[in-house]
């Protein structure tokens, strides 16, 4: 089989000591990052990306991958112990995790977490092998109009369908398509919205942007709102280890999951804020204990935890083959690529397949390190939590502005991260949500070009986009969504 | 129902920003080669975006408020905030001339003041070694450029 005999290849890549000790860093990293509160996935891959910036491109995108895992590990743990779900695919697993840890079974909690997102991350990454040179077969014969097609119907389903209001979605997007114009214009040379700004030719940076968004917006909120409220860390007492009772209602549940989780991290439906509540739901209606639900069942952990990590798996079967994020973290992704001037997509399957099937063998490996490195340093990720918030916000922001700073060594790039902190204190205020906003600078250029390209092919003639089947129908799809809930509200009333 | 203020604002700026963006837009080329569209085509298309948005949300915000948020009610207090600021604000201004350990540290102790710190001194201490951590870390075993300030005549 095509797909084992690369997949082995990538083993050989990913297995080599440099790469096993970068994998090694980046779960680590990620773990102790994403355990902080408040800093979700996207943050921390956002975050640490200067960190990578002297390291080759496999290094540093096996770094990257484990970040990303480790991230996912981390958010889990500061959910159960303290409450404080850093992002919305959290929600389903603080209602049951955080009750469990209160009842006094917050070791249990932990590990059905830990093993189900081994379970699930290891499921999905196979079917992620077994997936992704499909659709790499499927997008060689895409021309630029599928794929510009196909990005309309990724800004729609992000921004539009998805999330509590179409028009503040919108607004993001398109802010972010904006802010994604600023720079030299790609086909032409042509200096746009820079305004003499010689760092804005380069563009905004997503590092910039996202961490300004979620960090520098972050800290500015917490200030201004929630300054002096303190949350407590559940106390980690008794055993970590899972009974057998434990065991038998854990493992159906992370199957299930991943089953959910998997395929709605492929399409893009924004990541796995839907799987895991869709998960929570399955496993409260499934349960033969559905009294404990609310007051900490364990299949309501160990659901939502595998869901989030297989759909986070998901979401790079779209990411690698086809270059298009789902989510704000794969949007932070692909600009990591793009850093070394490579971008993700089915061509990269073929020029740089030891980099892909390196970074999809290490996406086995850092599942193992997770699992074998988090239960037992639960102790540190328990300290870590403990810090108390002015000095935890004075290291993310130290941090931060290391990584705006270290683009141009400029302070010009320090301004734009303050703005883009007040932005994310506005939308976070105003509940303008701001994963769009990440998407559309980061995948804006790219349809543009894709838009043009397919233009240039036509001599102009703008019907190519519906004379092309695919193109036709991913349109036609997208239309759908866009308008069909609301046509739907209008013919029932 | 009362319109208000808070989102009436924002949706003006995001008709303003939509408007502003237009004006750009019109400075740009159109001439395009085979595709027949230029450089100017997407801004505009972002521009036109931008102002029907703008409109939307105002229209929404005038009757009744924009749809499905959360009133929030918490109070914004200001000082906070004003010291997370002035500490970010100081630390532009410093890392060029003082150098990244100093830049971080004031940075550092002006944040955990925003966050209702009282004990300064012990904070100036943890974030001078998280910046000279950071440091080193970086210029030594990353090979990545921090400005020294004061630290270059130890070098």
């Amino acid at each position: 089989m095509d797909a084992l005999t690369h997949l082995i290849q990538g083993f050989g890549v990913a297995l080599q000591p440099m790469n096993l000790l970068w994998g090694f860093v980046g779960v680590t990293l990620g773990t102790f990052v994403g355990v902080l509160p408040g800093v979700g996935p996207a943050l921390t891959v956002a975050m640490l990306l200067p960190l990578t910036v002297k390291l080759d491109p496999t290094g540093a995108l096996i770094m990257f991958a484990g970040i990303y895992y480790g991230a996912m590990f981390g958010g889990s743990t500061t959910t159960i112990l303290l409450n404080t779900p850093g992002e919305s695919a959290s929600i389903a697993t603080a209602l049951e995790g955080n009750r469990m840890a209160r009842a006094g079974r917050a070791g249990p909690a932990l590990a059905t977490a830990a093993i189900g997102s081994f379970v699930a991350g290891t499921l999905a990454t196979i079917l992620l092998t077994l997936v992704a040179p499909l659709i790499v077969d499927l997008a060689l014969k895409f021309g630029p109009a599928e794929y510009f097609a196909l990005m309309v119907f990724a800004f729609i389903t992000v921004s539009a369908v998805l999330g509590a209001s179409t028009v503040r979605g919108l607004t993001s997007l398109f802010l972010g398509l904006l802010l994604g114009l600023a720079g030299i214009d790609s086909q032409t040379g042509q200096a746009r919205f820079a305004f003499g700004v010689p760092e804005l030719l380069d563009g905004i940076d997503v590092v910039v942007m996202a961490v300004g968004l979620f960090a520098v917006g972050e800290a500015l909120y917490m200030a201004a709102y929630a300054s002096s409220s303190s949350e407590t860390v559940q106390r980690v007492s008794g055993s970590l280890w899972m009974s057998k009772e434990d065991w038998k209602r854990s493992l159906p549940a992370w199957l299930r999951a991943t089953a959910i989780g998997f395929p709605f991290g492929t399409i893009p439906a924004g990541g796995s804020e839907i799987p895991t509540f869709l998960s929570y739901a399955t496993e409260k209606k499934l349960s033969r204990h559905p009294h404990e639900f609310g007051r900490g069942a364990i299949e309501g952990v160990a659901g939502p935890e595998a869901a989030n990590n297989a759909a986070a798996t998901g979401v790079l079967v779209p990411l690698l083959t086809l270059g298009i994020p789902t989510s704000a973290t794969a949007a932070i992704l692909l600009g990591a690529f793009q850093n070394y001037g490579l971008q993700p997509g089915p061509t990269l399957f073929q020029s740089q397949a030891n980099l892909v099937w390196g970074l999809i063998a290490s996406l086995y490996v850092g599942n193992v390190m997770l699992l074998i490195l988090n239960l037992p340093l639960i102790g540190i990720w328990v300290k870590v939590l403990s810090i108390p918030k002015p000095l935890l916000y004075g290291g993310i922001l130290v941090f931060s502005t290391l990584g705006a700073y270290s683009l141009h060594q400029s302070w010009v790039d320090l301004v734009t991260l303050y703005v883009f902190g007040l932005l994310g204190f506005a939308m976070r205020r105003w509940d303008i949500p701001v994963g769009p906003a990440v998407i559309g600078l980061i995948l804006g250029p790219l349809a543009e070009t894709q838009f043009r390209r397919a233009l240039s092919i036509s001599q102009g003639d703008a019907s190519v986009f519906i004379t092309q089947p695919i193109s036709a129908s991913l349109l036609a799809l997208t239309l759908l969504l866009a308008v069909g809930p609301w046509a739907y509200r209008r013919i029932r009333t | 129902m009362r319109a208000r203020p808070a989102e009436v604002a924002l949706s003006a700026g995001v008709l303003a920003l939509g408007i502003g963006a237009a004006a750009v837009t019109s400075t740009l080329p159109a001439e395009g080669g085979y595709a027949g569209i230029g450089p100017n085509f997407f801004p505009a298309l972002v521009s036109g975006g931008l102002i029907v948005l703008g409109c939307w949300l105002a229209v929404e915000a005038f009757t009744g408020g924009w749809r499905r948020r959360e009133e929030k009610t918490d109070r914004f207090s200001a000082a906070p905030f004003l010291w997370v600021s002035a500490a970010l604000f100081a630390h532009m201004a410093l890392i060029g001339v003082a150098g990244f350990v100093v830049a971080g540290t004031v940075l550092f102790t002006g944040v955990a003041r925003g966050f209702g710190s009282t004990r300064l001194l012990r904070d100036a201490a943890i974030g001078l070694a998280l910046a000279l951590a950071i440091y080193f870390f970086f210029t030594a075993l990353l090979n990545v450029n921090l400005p020294a300030g004061w630290m270059r005549s130890l070098t």
